[in-house]
């Protein structure tokens, strides 16, 4: 087993192997496979990296408490639907990752896909959805210093965040249905989902807005009263 | 004696994802055929005819999606007529027609998988992976209706203190937020106690096992090896080019030869394994009632 | 050898705190029931973390705990997680999964079983407590009382030899807690399993203890067998509130009184004061309870169910409360209680029959003009209200009332959920009341409280009516209905079955009313509470003893 010493480097690591892996093994899977089948590829990659990510929180030593407030944040951005026209997964996702770390932002955006589906049904996009919704996680928490530090940069993190998940899942409907990728199919989906899309980003932005920062001092202070 | 949807997570698991997984990703006519009527069929056997007007929006993807791809795809040599200077061809229909019924009985066979696997299910295949995480599921999962209920207290309460003025939908909005607002405090805050109860009962003490009340029976390895030797023949059959099917640029027709014969055979028995065993099961308790 | 001994333990919460818990000595046989009393704020709570290694807060922690001869800081991480196990006082939040068979399954996952060892032991317990029903049920469906009976049951799971109970009753209802009680007292029994348990309750657990550890400000006062150690508790007022009425009233009555032993139950109490007291003077003159003709509240004819299809919660509830009145509506679970207040608060809208709050029909409160100054409404879980991280920014955004009888400013800098439960109570009673209601409704207000808070709770409620505020209490609490209350109410299936001024109620019932009723019955008439019983015994006087 290679240890990283370097914490710097572990960090970078750990974001560079799942924004690189992924590209790179589409690519690989397109040159090689004949029939593009790169949404296939892309589930592959998502399944891989998310195995890889539950091997090495298995071998963690996480206190019961950290579970416990992850647990917490990935069902309230379940629950948090009955809140009409709002989505709060991705905004508490940022929220905990800047707050708790990336590995935790990873957990509550891919858990959380995961168990909304059990409401609306798992499809073969599980896997790559619980992964991107994983990835925004994993990113805030590689930038939490300056997100922590601007409420504007939250806000877009947000902002961007939201409107490239959308971006992103259609991309990969598309692939599913196209097994090749079509500009024009593509735009069409992107342009049914506008309103959606916009919606969500518009919630996304003022739920940081307006909340980012409460939700911020309490996650501090349950660390501080916790000792997490 | 047991009905598909009843036998080991596992088995299940494998053979539904077996089933997609192939349908997934071919457009030969023969197989996509196979796997809508497996999928179809084995919804129909397990939860009867009710509540048909969910099976609605899937007709229509069935006519709505080829007509769209038609217009919005102009590959394909033959072309049926031209409007506005763009060919409406023979082969966009088709492509539209065979990806749609792939779509659908792919979206059949997940609708099927999300009955049967309830999140308990779910959380015996998590458990299997990462102990830890399915742990954190099934944390999250008890939170879930507990916050739910919470949040209608919260409401409540909040309500005849006379904190909401009705009809603006400003303030309601408001409300709401701070109802979510003090949920997520009191969701953290209280949590130190599960968290305690969770310390009080050892955990963190050794490597967790993932206890669960599916035992894995003889029937369930006979179907998920049954399954795996389907599924590898049908993955051999169509790396040595058994199956294979192109639209463009013109419709290649369906292949007939050995390889094709075995993919077919391999996936179609794949295909209607889970109906089979559920009907046998529904038969036999027939006439098993019917002596009592 | 005692099983558990303590030797010198005292513990503070950082070096300069005070100890809150200072030199504690005593030591626990096998299958002893040891039952720990002491007012909110006392140290018992740090005092049983302290026995539980992996709960004992930080600190600085001084003495030696010893389990069977051994510290237990030196025992082995799964040794120490399964010999002694520990219960708390919320039910649902000591819940960690979603499915009762996970959640028994979960403590012997954590310490590496194997499969078929955890599948013997949960169906074991699953038979033992009687799970098997809702053994496949998700933890969200089951009643309090169920939840924790799991929680008892996932902790026997794991073996312990020592069981340690924190106010474990607290948040149930009666019938549930004594439920729970009896199963903690069969445990006892059947596996000689050593209890200590800490409870408000006392009325179920002082006759059938072993031990009784009393403490007062982190010290141990007395640890010794009941009759003994409550005694002679006057001088504790704090400590004798939470006792069972028969220990009050013999304390009231003749602390410490030679050779006549303290009664524990309902059974000895009557003995004591037949023996003791005369009974010339069998019934207090009360004044006649007189209510004023307005009414503030009126049911009349109210139908109402939750679904379509779902059974009637409410049937034609006819009721009337004056205003001025401090009204107590009681009944069992599910009798249809809070649902008659929140409907009278708007939450529930009947199917048929009117309500009207201070003769205006409720439909008639537009915008919500019924919460601004007329009616407002306390719920049963309090910490729904607070919204601040400090009981300071909760204030300010109210309006204190005038001459509220709570003084917040020792914690006004402390987060709203660092309070007890009293604070919080009155935290949260302050929020309620700055809406200026005239008519108060309060949901079960003193669940989970300790004495000390019940008494606090009784005089603001006493304070509130004598500025002329209607007060509407659904509760289980028949001990301070009959304490506080100018008329009760009995529910049964969703309508009222009597009403009356509580002396009368709890003496015409016979199950339905309070301890003291019960002891003094056949002696005296009307007495329903302690200071009634103290009074007749005071007239009567002592019988001459031969």
């Amino acid at each position: 087993m290679i240890v990283i010493r370097n914490p710097a480097a572990r960090k970078l690591l750990k974001i560079l192997i799942p924004a690189v892996l992924m590209p790179l093994a589409i690519i690989i899977g397109v040159t090689l496979l004949e029939q593009k089948n790169y949404a296939l590829v892309a589930t592959v990659v998502a399944i891989l990296s998310l195995l890889l990510f539950a091997a090495g929180y298995e071998k963690k030593k996480t206190g019961s408490r950290r579970m416990v407030i992850v647990a917490v944040m990935i069902a309230l951005s379940v629950a948090g639907r009955f809140i009409p026209l709002f989505k709060p997964v991705t905004a508490l996702t940022v929220i905990t990752a800047v707050w708790l770390g990336g590995e935790a932002g990873f957990l509550v955006g891919a858990m959380s896909a995961l168990i909304s589906n059990f409401y609306f049904g798992q499809g073969p996009w599980t896997p790559f959805q619980m992964f991107v919704c994983g990835l925004i996680g994993l990113l805030a928490g590689a930038l939490s210093a300056p997100l922590k530090k601007s409420r504007l940069l939250m806000v877009l993190y947000g902002f961007v965040s939201g409107i490239a998940y959308s971006l992103i899942m259609d991309i990969w409907t598309v692939l599913w249905y196209n097994s090749g990728f079509s500009a024009e199919l593509y735009l069409a989906a992107l342009l049914s989902a506008t309103p959606h899309t916009a919606l969500y980003a518009v919630s996304n932005v003022i739920f940081l807005w307006l909340l980012a920062k409460p939700f911020g001092e309490k996650l501090e202070r349950v660390k501080v009263k916790y000792g997490v | 004696m047991r009905g598909f949807g009843d036998y080991n997570p596992i088995a299940v698991f494998v053979s539904i994802m077996s089933c997609a997984g192939i349908a997934m990703f071919t457009l030969n006519p023969v197989m996509i055929t196979l796997s809508l009527v497996g999928a179809v069929s084995l919804w129909f056997v397990r939860l009867g005819t009710h509540s048909m007007k969910s099976h609605l929006l899937y007709a229509a993807m069935l006519v709505v999606l080829p007509l769209l791809n038609m217009l919005m795809s102009h590959q394909g040599a033959t072309p049926l007529l031209v409007i506005n200077d763009n060919p409406i061809t023979l082969e966009s229909l088709v492509y539209g027609v065979l990806s749609a019924a792939m779509l659908v009985s792919v979206l059949y066979w997940f609708r099927s998988f999300s009955r049967i696997m309830t999140s308990d299910k779910i959380l015996y295949l998590l458990g299997r992976i990462s102990p830890r995480l399915a742990l954190i599921v099934s944390m999250a999962l008890r939170f879930i209706p507990h916050f739910g209920r919470q949040a209608k207290k919260i409401d409540n309460a909040r309500r005849v203190m006379g904190l909401y003025r009705e009809d603006n939908i400003v303030d309601s909005a408001k409300g709401k937020l701070s109802v979510f607002s003090i949920l997520i405090t009191w969701g953290l805050e209280n949590g130190i106690t599960t968290a305690d109860s969770m310390t009080a009962r050892g955990y963190g003490t050794a490597h967790r096992t993932s206890f669960s009340v599916f035992r894995f029976r003889r029937s369930d390895a006979v179907l998920t090896a049954a399954t795996l030797l389907l599924l590898a023949g049908c993955v051999c059959g169509m790396a040595f080019g058994g199956g294979e099917y192109a639209c463009y640029p013109v419709l290649s027709g369906i292949p007939w030869d050995v390889c094709s014969l075995i993919v077919y055979v391999c996936y179609g028995l794949m295909a209607m394994l889970p109906t089979i065993i559920e009907a046998e099961v529904k038969i036999r308790w027939h006439s098993l009632r019917s002596t009592i | 050898m005692a099983q558990l001994e303590i030797h010198n333990l005292s513990f503070s919460y950082s070096e300069r705190a005070e100890d809150t818990v200072s030199d504690i000595s005593f030591s626990v046989d096998k299958g002893q029931f040891v039952a720990v009393c002491g007012a909110t704020g006392s140290g018992k709570t740090t005092l049983l973390r302290c026995l539980k290694r992996e709960l004992t807060p930080f600190g600085d922690l001084r003495g030696e705990i010893l389990l069977d001869g051994m510290p237990v800081s030196q025992l082995s991480d799964k040794d120490a997680a399964c010999l002694i196990g520990y219960v708390m006082q919320r039910p649902e939040e000591q819940i960690v999964t979603d499915k009762v068979w996970h959640e028994l399954a979960f403590g012997l996952e954590n310490i590496g079983a194997d499969q078929q060892s955890i599948r013997r032991r949960v169906a074991e317990m699953a038979s033992y407590f009687g799970i098997e029903q809702w053994f496949d049920k998700s933890t969200a469906e089951l009643s309090g009382g169920q939840k924790q009976l799991l929680n008892l049951a996932s902790v026997m799971i794991m073996n312990p030899e020592v069981l340690i109970l924190d106010e474990p009753t607290a948040q149930l209802d009666p019938i549930a807690a004594a439920d729970f009680l009896s199963t903690i007292k069969r445990l006892n029994r059947d596996f000689a399993l050593t209890v200590i348990i800490a409870e408000h309750r006392l009325e179920d657990i002082v006759p059938d203890c072993d031990r009784m550890l009393l403490m007062d400000k982190g010290r141990l006062l007395y640890f010794d067998s009941p009759g003994t150690a409550v005694k002679d508790l006057h001088s504790c007022s704090e400590l004798l509130d939470s006792m069972p009425s028969a220990v009050r009233l013999y304390n009231e009555l003749t602390p410490n009184d030679g050779d006549i032993p303290c009664p524990l139950d309902i059974r000895s109490g009557h003995e004591y004061i037949s023996r003791v007291f005369d009974s010339r003077i069998t019934a207090l003159s009360l004044p006649e309870h007189r209510h004023s003709e307005h009414p503030a509240l009126q049911f009349s004819e109210c139908w109402f169910r939750y679904a379509k299809n779902s059974p009637d919660v409410l049937c034609g509830l006819d009721l009337t409360v004056y205003s001025g009145e401090l009204f107590f509506i009681l009944g069992g679970n599910g009798s249809g209680k809070t649902t008659a207040l929140n409907a009278a608060a708007g939450l529930n809208r009947c199917y048929s029959g009117t309500i009207r709050v201070f003769g205006k029909k409720l439909s008639e409160y537009k915008n919500g003009s019924l919460y601004s100054g007329c009616l407002s409404m306390l719920t049963q879980d309090v910490q729904t209200v607070f919204l601040r991280p400090t009981v300071r920014e909760e204030l300010e955004e109210i309006e204190l009332i005038e001459g509220f009888p709570f003084d917040f400013s020792a914690i006004m800098d402390m987060h709203p959920y660092d309070l007890s439960g009293g604070q919080q109570q009155m935290l949260a009673l302050a929020k309620v009341l700055s809406a200026k209601p005239r008519l108060l409704l309060l949901d079960e207000p003193t669940k989970g409280l300790d004495a000390q808070s019940k008494k606090r709770t009784a005089e603001l409620l006493r304070f509130l009516r004598s500025e002329g505020m209607t007060i509407v209490v659904v509760t289980h609490d028949v001990e301070f209905a009959a304490e506080c209350a100018d008329r009760c109410a009995l529910f049964f299936r969703g309508e009222i079955i009597s009403v009356d001024t509580p002396h009368r109620f709890f003496s015409e019932n016979s199950f339905y009313t309070t301890a003291v009723s019960r002891m003094t019955r056949g002696i005296y008439t009307g007495a329903a509470s302690l200071s009634d019983a103290v009074e007749l015994c005071r007239a009567n006087g002592r019988r001459d003893r031969e």
